[in-house]
């Protein structure tokens, strides 16, 4: 499926207008040098051999050179990955915590005031722009009240994370307190968790022990999936928040060209997204014993 | 000249602080906190092509020469310059006792060094006027003829022929001196980690986040007075904003539509600054293909088009309205240039002329531009403007890496192309874009051949700066304008925040935007 997605890409890169030595060049392009460079990025070679080198160099952990920093592409986004699994980390810590508790709380009394704002603010999280809330986030707990840095990496300090992780996250909190709640609403439904009542056991315990845990299955599928939404929103959370990571990274070589960072980058995101997903397999393991039993 | 220019400026100009105040004494010491909108994609001055790769350069870098705040080249790392008295001779004698951030003397052959490397880089026409230049680059020849290491400490320039803006060329950043040993140790790691001879030396760069330099103790001049210069790189101007409501950053630019509410805000309003730079932002033709190999359409579009508009609404007030291709700041600029007025009733009549009554048979014409919300606006008022003459423009919007190739290869046929100077002199307008020899990529994307002003542009080229040479070049803008090959709308400003406490920044026409106010060893801090 990976090289399925190279193979996607190059091709895409390959009919679309532009040429990476020309966008290297500036606005006025020497012909001479215009060709050298050329030359330099083996844009001269078939479309064939360029991909079939480029595959041929991946074997070997290769990525190749970028055109735009002329610098091998694994450190190109070796310095820019650890600011996007941070930051894509922290957006889920953001959105589990957040999310599961305010999916808890709107099912333990459905229909109620609580349950009803709860739930609106849920669906303001999933439909507003990221780009808005960042900045409106920056606005009053930057700029008005100082509590938080405005923007930047600042070296990797927590408190640089804060917003850019709420920003990114709410999205994703939005659809786990939704799933949450659903999913518990389902829940306690079901006759042991009326066994659980019955038998006297307070509600905290029934909700929190018993019915919970079987809820959290559906929510943590929406966290899987919830990492494509994760990987879509950092270009934007990223520029807001001027954070130095790969959305930026592939946007800015798109619009450069420059093909071996674009490949690069976009196997990285396809990457991790495999990963993300087998890692949620992983956790139902761990949630479900039935699982763990069909695996034995 | 260029006081009146900055008088006529719509805007309130406001004098940047300590530009006006009494002499106080610089004190040493302090960090800059400057902003870039983007990385820039290289730090070695042999492949840079943006500004904002420049403007790290600059400081890290010295050439020959430097431009003065008039714009007039003065020595930096060459002591003095001779020039033969047939103007095809340059000999730079060298400062004795430069030193590199590395400790190593200048000397005479890192100038040929650097030029050599330079001109095989990215910018080989700042090196093509010198003799044997043309061959080098190719590949077909060793070395440069022309360029000769004379001793130690001077070197002699041999031009083809006299070439007027030759000393600009000299202080432009793509001809900084470079220490051999530094880039051939490092390779393509120069680009990262570069070794100059400034007033800064390079600290650090993580990439999309901050370039860090600090003061170079040994330069030429002495050591500047700022102790360290942080530029970050922050993408989206309202974070930038945000950052510098905050009191991060001590200088940035004035985000798209608040240039008017900036300078009525209680407290942003001292600390605003609009001064005008060489740039114009122009329409061009295709002049080769139909429709507009016609003169009489080209021009009927120019009659029909009015950039007050665009000037007041679209931008505040805060550009200049254009009247011909040359802004108003560049030395050698003339008022007396006309452009073709606004005057709908003529537009019908050339359109009628030829052979397109009330636009007939014109189809939606084609309009390209590149990626970007101005541009989208500017593009939206042009449209709105031509249907009042029965013409439809199709707007066509792409970004820059595929605009710029339409438009090199010639098959855009009406798009939008701005244009900055890199040295302030006209040849860098008008010989660059509208030269018959620049077809193409080399700058001349309207394709445009006019013997005549082929001619004029070549006079003025090769003669001594002064009213004759000028007199040229207004001729031959003037043909330009008349023959509608490019339709000006306005003129480019620099509009920057910068607080208080700066001191010594220099507002030259030259710094299109506030991350390339140079140079920045003059600043200092007050507080």
């Amino acid at each position: 499926m990976l090289f399925g997605i190279t193979l996607l890409v190059f091709l895409l890169n390959a009919v679309a207008l532009g040429d990476p030595a020309r966008a290297a060049m500036g606005q006025r392009a020497d012909p001479a040098a215009l060709e050298r460079l050329r030359r330099d990025y083996a844009l001269d070679r078939p479309l064939a051999v360029q991909y079939a080198t480029w595959i041929g160099r991946l074997a070997r952990g290769d990525l190749g050179t970028s055109f735009r920093e002329q610098r091998p592409v694994t450190e190109v986004i070796a310095e820019r990955l650890p600011a996007t699994v941070r930051l894509a980390l922290a957006a889920t810590l953001v959105a589990v915590v957040l999310g599961v508790a305010a999916g808890t709380l709107a099912a333990v009394r459905p229909g109620s005031v609580l349950d009803h704002a709860l739930m609106g603010a849920a669906v303001l999280g999933i439909s507003t722009p990221v780009f808005w809330l960042g900045m409106m986030l920056a606005l009053v707990f930057a700029v008005t009240l100082g509590w938080l840095p405005v923007s930047g990496y600042g070296g990797g300090s927590l408190a640089h994370l804060v917003l850019p992780a709420l920003t990114l996250g709410a999205l994703h909190t939005g659809t786990v307190a939704r799933m949450t709640r659903s999913s518990l609403l389902e829940v306690v439904r079901q006759d042991y968790v009326q066994t659980a009542r019955a038998k006297g056991l307070p509600e905290r315990v029934v909700l929190g022990k018993h019915a919970l845990r079987n809820a959290l299955i559906p929510v943590v599928t929406v966290i899987g999936i919830g990492l494509a939404d994760l990987l879509v929103g950092a270009p934007l959370t990223e520029t807001v928040f001027a954070w130095p990571g790969l959305g930026r990274l592939l946007v800015a070589a798109v619009g450069q060209r420059d093909l071996p960072v674009v490949m690069g980058a976009v196997l990285v995101f396809a990457l991790v997204y495999v990963v993300g997903n087998l890692l949620v397999d992983l956790a139902y393991l761990l949630i479900d014993p039935r699982t763990r039993r069909a695996a034995a | 000249m260029r006081k009146a220019a900055v008088l006529t400026l719509a805007v309130v100009l406001v004098a940047l602080a300590g530009a006006t105040a009494p002499a106080q004494t610089p004190r040493a010491g302090g960090t800059l906190r400057a902003v870039f909108g983007s990385d820039p994609p290289t730090l070695d001055p042999a492949h840079a092509t943006d500004t904002t790769s420049s403007a790290v350069i600059r400081q890290v870098f010295d050439g020959l020469l430097e431009l003065d705040e008039t714009l007039t080249p003065v020595p930096a790392l060459a002591r003095s310059v001779a020039v033969s008295p047939d103007g095809r001779v340059y000999t730079f004698a060298l400062r004795p006792g430069v030193r590199f951030h590395t400790g190593r003397e200048l000397r005479a052959a890192d100038v040929k060094y650097s030029f050599e490397r330079a001109a095989r880089g990215k910018r080989p026409w700042v090196f093509e006027k010198i003799s044997g230049a043309r061959e080098f680059i190719k590949g077909a020849a060793g070395e440069i003829a022309g360029l000769r290491v004379v001793d130690g400490l001077r070197v002699e320039l041999r031009l083809d022929r006299p070439f007027a803006p030759f000393l600009h060329l000299m202080a432009y950043d793509a001809a900084a001196i470079v220490p051999r040993e530094e880039v051939e140790a490092r390779g393509p790691g120069f680009a990262s980690h570069p070794v100059g001879t400034g007033a800064f030396r390079f600290v650090s760069w993580r990439r999309d986040d901050q370039v860090v330099l600090e003061r170079f103790p040994g330069h030429f001049r002495g050591p500047a007075h700022l102790e360290r210069i942080v530029f970050r790189i922050i993408p989206a101007e309202i974070t930038r904003f945000n950052e510098y409501r905050a009191g991060q950053l001590d200088l940035t630019d004035i985000p798209t539509g608040q240039c008017r509410s900036v300078q009525s805000d209680a407290q942003l309003r001292g600390e605003a600054a609009v001064w005008p730079t060489l740039g114009t932002h122009g329409l061009r033709f295709n002049v080769e293909k139909p429709p507009f190999n016609d003169a009489r359409l080209r021009r009927a579009l120019a009659h029909a088009l009015d950039p007050t508009l665009i000037v007041e609404r679209l931008l505040e007030g805060c550009v200049h309205p254009a009247r011909g291709i040359l802004p108003p700041a560049l030395p050698g600029y003339s008022p007396a240039i006309r452009r073709l007025p606004l005057d709908r009733e003529r537009a019908r009549r050339l359109l009628a002329e030829a052979g397109h009554p009330g636009g007939r048979g014109l189809g939606p014409i084609p309009f390209n531009f590149n990626t970007n919300d101005l541009n989208q606006r500017i593009a939206e008022v042009l449209q709105a403007q031509l249907r009042e003459i029965g013409i439809a423009l199709e707007l066509r919007r792409l970004d820059w890496a595929a605009h710029i190739k339409v438009v090199d290869d010639g098959s855009a046929v009406f798009f939008r192309q701005g244009w900055i100077a890199d040295y302030p002199d006209p040849e860098n307008f008008l010989t660059v874009l509208f030269h018959s020899r620049n077809i193409g990529a080399a700058g001349n994307t309207s394709r445009y051949r006019n013997p005549a002003v082929d001619r004029l542009l070549d006079e003025g080229d090769a003669m001594a700066t002064g009213a004759a040479r000028f007199a040229r070049y207004h001729q031959a803008e003037q043909a330009i304008v008349d023959d509608a090959a490019w339709i000006s709308l306005y003129h480019y400003s620099s509009r920057a925040l910068v607080k208080r406490h700066v001191k010594g920044l220099e507002r030259s026409a030259l710094s299109s935007a506030p991350e390339f106010l140079a140079p920045l060893r003059k600043v200092w801090l007050d507080r």
